[in-house]
């Protein structure tokens, strides 16, 4: 069973200073979760995130490239026009559509994957969340009942000016 | 010498403000910008009930105010991608206290330049022939038309406004939702979408917002591109042009940012913003200003020069009614509000204030949609064939509709103003009152 502490720091450094020191303790970086109102910049390493969002727009664009293609191709030939032996179907008359369609699949794959990796509908309503307190940051640690002194004093040494215990959601 | 900020929690409170209660010159500025917009539907029933004879266009002139309209408010959504992508992009701090607003003209501007061609079908409800839905006689609308390209690029270009303009909404609405009640909260909490303030969020949010402002962007400039080639296409004089679509670019931008300057004066003198939308902010957008309308001449002079110089009898006489004939007036008062007026009051520094900016603004915005009628009903009027020559005059149909069109997009930024922060508060950074 888990539990779950936070301390709320006032300034970026003994944030970074505490989760330093919790990682040298044997904290992993998903024990450790910071809150703020607005984005903080940790340095590279400390917490990192890693993302494939990048890689995702760019295959959903690809993706939505190949259906759109596909789809006029079909449309065009299935009303059986009579051209004369000139194309039906066009990448030049037809590639503004194109290009429309694929920016679409990245745009709506960004939303998706914004929201797959933000974690935002897919949230463990049980675990806690801190309030946040305007300009502080809030650093969130999970740990077994038996760690728990051990990380409050870290916490506090690194100048967290509150520590408290937050009780599960039921 | 150090500066004393503005504290956060009163940064939020002054941002919170607006949204609270709704004063009778609120009240009374939305009630009559609603009755003309209200005029504008009622005159648009009258249309649909009697049929697209009652609009002024007829032989030659097909496209009249509509089709006007129509660029031109596409041509103002561009404020939001500009201002917020670019500046975006290139990390440009000044822009965080006007992003909201721009992109909130993006999306408003779009929904209502999308209208034009729905109401210039005439039978309107026959728009739904233009999704490619399997029927009975096996027809597919065709990709090959332009006016298939207008769908499909309005339609990725609002979508992707829309999300443009909610992904950084996230965190506010969220802190909104925990001090909202009533049917502001059950609105707040679901646009929220369970926001927490997480590193993990904050970090998808800002690659999010990385990634759209660069698709954005290149939506952006082939929208209003794909609107210039409506025109270039046809071999028609004057239109057939290959620098159409970048000069298409460029006047929407320089229309959006115009129109810009004019939402923010009036939102800062509204919602008492002053602390917020500092002089600066408006210097650097008059500055903007200023560039484009340099580009807006270099563009124009360019393209009148190779139709003067070719001389083709029939461009020409396009040209010569535009620059000497009966659409002259216009047209040099065009150029007088697109270039000299911003040229004096926003060029020489010393007059360059948030006053001039409005006024040349003001001014860009109606030679903008001057510029949208010279390109439509001169070349029009005036087709290739001398026997089908006409003029065209709009009918109070058309006037009614495009004024509506105006109190809509003022009535729609009242509401929003109203239901979120205009200025961004997560990402707006406390700056000194002494800088301002």
């Amino acid at each position: 069973m888990s539990l779950y502490l936070t301390g709320t720091f006032a300034a970026k450094e003994t944030a970074i200073h505490a989760i330093k020191q919790l990682k040298a303790s044997g904290y992993g970086p998903t024990d450790l979760t910071v809150f703020s109102d607005e984005p903080v910049e940790f340095p590279r390493g400390l917490l990192d995130q890693p993302s494939h969002m990048s890689l995702a727009v760019v295959s959903g664009a690809a993706i939505f490239f190949l259906l759109v293609v596909g789809f006029v191709y079909f449309t065009q030939y299935n009303y059986p026009l009579v051209t004369g032996g000139m194309p039906i179907f066009s990448f030049w008359s037809t590639g503004v559509v194109f290009y429309e369609m694929t920016m679409l699949g990245a745009i709506l794959t960004t939303l998706g994957w914004f929201i797959w990796e933000s974690g935002l509908l897919r949230r463990d309503k049980t675990i806690p969340v801190p309030a946040i307190q305007a300009e502080a940051i809030c650093l969130r640690i999970r740990c077994a009942p038996e760690q728990y002194e051990d990380a409050a004093s870290i916490l506090k040494q690194s100048g967290a000016q509150n520590v408290a215990k937050l009780e599960k959601a039921a | 010498m150090a500066h004393a900020t503005i504290p956060y929690q009163q940064v939020r409170n002054d941002l919170w403000r607006p949204l609270a209660g709704a004063s009778k010159h609120y009240t009374l500025t939305l009630a009559l910008l609603s009755a003309v917009a209200l005029w504008g539907l009622i005159a648009w029933g009258y249309q649909i009930h009697v049929g697209i004879g009652v609009a002024g266009i007829q032989r030659p002139v097909f496209w009249g105010f509509y089709l006007v309209d129509f660029v031109f408010w596409i041509g103002i959504s561009h404020a939001g991608t500009l201002i917020s992508a670019i500046l975006r992009l290139t990390d440009a701090d000044w822009r965080k206290p006007v992003t909201r607003a721009a992109e909130a003209i993006t999306v408003f501007a779009l929904m209502i330049g999308g209208l034009f061609p729905l109401i210039h079908l005439g039978r309107a409800w026959l728009f739904y022939w233009l999704f490619p839905y399997p029927n009975s006689r096996l027809l597919w609308p065709n990709y090959r038309s332009p006016l298939m390209w207008d769908v499909t690029a309005i339609s990725t270009y609002l979508t992707g406004s829309v999300i443009f303009l909610y992904l950084p909404l996230i965190p506010d609405v969220a802190q909104l939702a925990e001090r909202a009640t009533g049917w502001r909260l059950r609105i707040y909490k679901w646009l929220a979408l369970g926001w927490t303030g997480s590193d993990r969020e904050w970090h998808a949010l800002e690659r999010a917002m990385k990634l759209m402002a660069g698709i954005i962007l290149a939506v952006a400039v082939s929208v209003h591109s794909v609107v210039a080639w409506d025109f270039s296409m046809a071999i028609a004089p004057m239109w057939h042009s290959t620098i159409f679509a970048p000069y298409f670019v460029v006047g929407a931008i320089f229309s959006g940012l115009a129109g810009l300057i004019v939402a923010l004066i009036i939102i800062r003198r509204a919602l008492h913003l002053e602390r917020y939308l500092l002089p600066h902010h408006f210097q650097n957008l008059a500055k903007l200003l200023l560039l484009m309308s340099l580009l807006w001449l270099y563009f124009t002079f360019a393209e009148n020069l190779t139709v003067w110089y070719g001389n083709e009898p029939k461009e020409m006489n396009v040209f010569g009614a535009r620059l000497r004939g009966r659409f002259a007036p216009e047209f040099w008062l065009m150029v007088f509000v697109n270039f000299v007026v911003p040229f004096v009051l926003l060029g020489i520094r010393r007059l360059r204030s948030i006053t001039t900016a409005t006024i040349a603004s003001v001014g860009v915005l109606l030679g903008m949609w001057l510029e949208r009628y010279l390109i439509i009903v001169p070349t029009l009027s005036l087709p290739r064939l001398t026997s089908a020559w006409g003029r065209y005059s709009p009918s109070w149909v058309e006037i009614s509709i495009t004024a509506a069109t105006f109190a809509a997009m003022a009535a729609l930024y009242l509401v929003f103003a109203k239901l979120f922060p205009i200025v961004s508060i997560w990402e707006f950074e406390p700056h000194a009152p002494e800088d301002e």
